[in-house]
């Protein structure tokens, strides 16, 4: 009996120490300026409930908008955040028209409308063999996949499965907050998506194994060929179906739409690119987001190919004048 | 009577027990304790999950 009382005690102790852990976790994560490189359903939960968009231009984009190889701070959005506008950059890599639709769902579930919504339109996305098409991110997958409608989940090729252990890992995430936000306190605490990462990363910089990468990464045509699929955009394209249905979704609901076309390093991919396709690709999608009261902001050619890392993500110099022109655009 | 099974008492004061157990010079409480012992398996699930490795499905974005 004295052993069951011990147990009994032993076990509470943990529940509490647990329970505050959890509190102070909620109450400590600091709302970054963007969504974590690797972020849970559970943070996006909380940003979409407790940061206030509906006071907001939310920004939906991939990981152009996001601001990749760029801190945070040096990212085009957070340069914005010093105008009379507050923004909210929910973009993430592997952005694309399904995942713009799905945030959409998501907030329109939670009643938020926000003042606008801004996104940007990849031409690469539309290729059926980029990584991102007909995919949602994980964490947002979770967390809207059931308000989606029963023919909208058959476009889509789901990335979590219908097993014990996913069902587990998100009820236990839905109200623990330490277990559902690991990823976000791990990448808060570390830089990396975890300790081991952090650690190799580490290594690697002692070793002089990150400045040899860095001198070999550099993009060649090449490297893109494939990246962009120039073959006529329809109707039966399921990145096309899912951008109509983000741009008729926010004309409905009366929400100011602004659509970016992505700035795209025509230097590097002049070879791949510069074709009529691609032009009417992008008229294609230009004039399904105005049919539906889109203003569209056509910055594919608006950048020198030195402002780019790569075929279209913007250096630090790069950011600043994506920021410029949006100030100006946008007259913040 | 087979004296091996009857429970001899440590002939040793409390303090003298503590002052030998290593958690105690450590935290100043005893492992026996049950609420100590709570907390520190509370705190080791928190390092388990926080140092574990990252492995949730995630979008691998291509680095060219």
């Amino acid at each position: 009996m004295r052993f069951m009382v011990l147990v009994a005690q032993t076990v509470a102790a943990m529940f509490v120490t647990l329970i505050v852990a959890d509190v102070v976790v909620r109450w400590t994560l600091p709302h970054t300026p963007r969504l974590n490189e690797n972020f849970s359903a559970a943070y996006l939960q909380r940003a979409i409930r407790e940061d206030h968009l509906s006071d907001k231009i939310v920004v939906i984009g991939d990981s152009a908008l996001w601001g990749y190889r760029v801190k945070p701070q040096e990212a085009a959005i957070a340069r914005l955040s010093s105008s009379s506008v507050q923004f909210e950059n929910l973009s993430f890599e592997g952005g694309s028209p399904a995942n713009l639709y799905a945030l959409l769902r998501l907030m329109q579930a939670d009643g938020i409308r926000p003042k606008a919504v801004l996104f940007n339109v990849n031409l690469k996305e539309f290729n059926a063999a980029d990584s991102a098409y007909q995919t949602l991110y994980p964490g947002l997958e979770q967390l809207v996949w059931q308000q989606l409608r029963p023919e909208e989940r058959s476009l889509l090729k789901p990335t979590r499965h219908a097993t014990f252990d996913a069902r587990a890992d998100a009820t236990l995430g839905s109200f623990w907050a330490l277990y559902g936000m690991r990823a976000d306190i791990r990448e808060q605490l570390f830089g990396t998506p975890d300790a081991v990462t952090a650690l190799r990363d580490q290594i690697e910089s002692l070793s002089g194994e990150t400045a040899r990468a860095g001198a070999a990464h550099v993009p060649s045509p090449d490297k893109f060929m494939g990246t962009y699929d120039l073959s006529p955009l329809s109707g039966t394209n399921v990145e096309v179906i899912f951008l109509k249905k983000s741009v008729s979704l926010l004309q409905a609901e009366h929400i100011p739409t602004i659509a970016i076309l992505t700035p795209t390093n025509h230097g590097l991919l002049h070879d791949y690119i510069d074709t009529p396709d691609y032009g009417d690709q992008l008229a294609y999608v230009s004039a399904l987001l105005r049919e539906h009261g889109a203003r569209v902001l056509n910055y594919d050619r608006a950048f020198r190919p030195d402002e780019f890392f790569d075929n279209d993500h913007l250096t630090v110099a790069g950011n600043e004048h994506l920021s410029a022109l949006l100030r100006k655009d946008l007259r913040l | 009577m087979d004296d091996r099974y009857i429970d001899v008492p440590d002939s040793r004061a409390p303090n003298e027990i503590l002052a030998t157990d290593p958690v105690y010079a450590v935290l100043g409480h005893s492992l026996t304790n049950p609420v100590v012992l709570g907390i520190i398996c509370a705190f080791l699930a928190i390092v388990m999950i926080i140092a574990g490795p990252s492995t949730d499905s995630r979008f691998i974005y291509t680095d060219f």
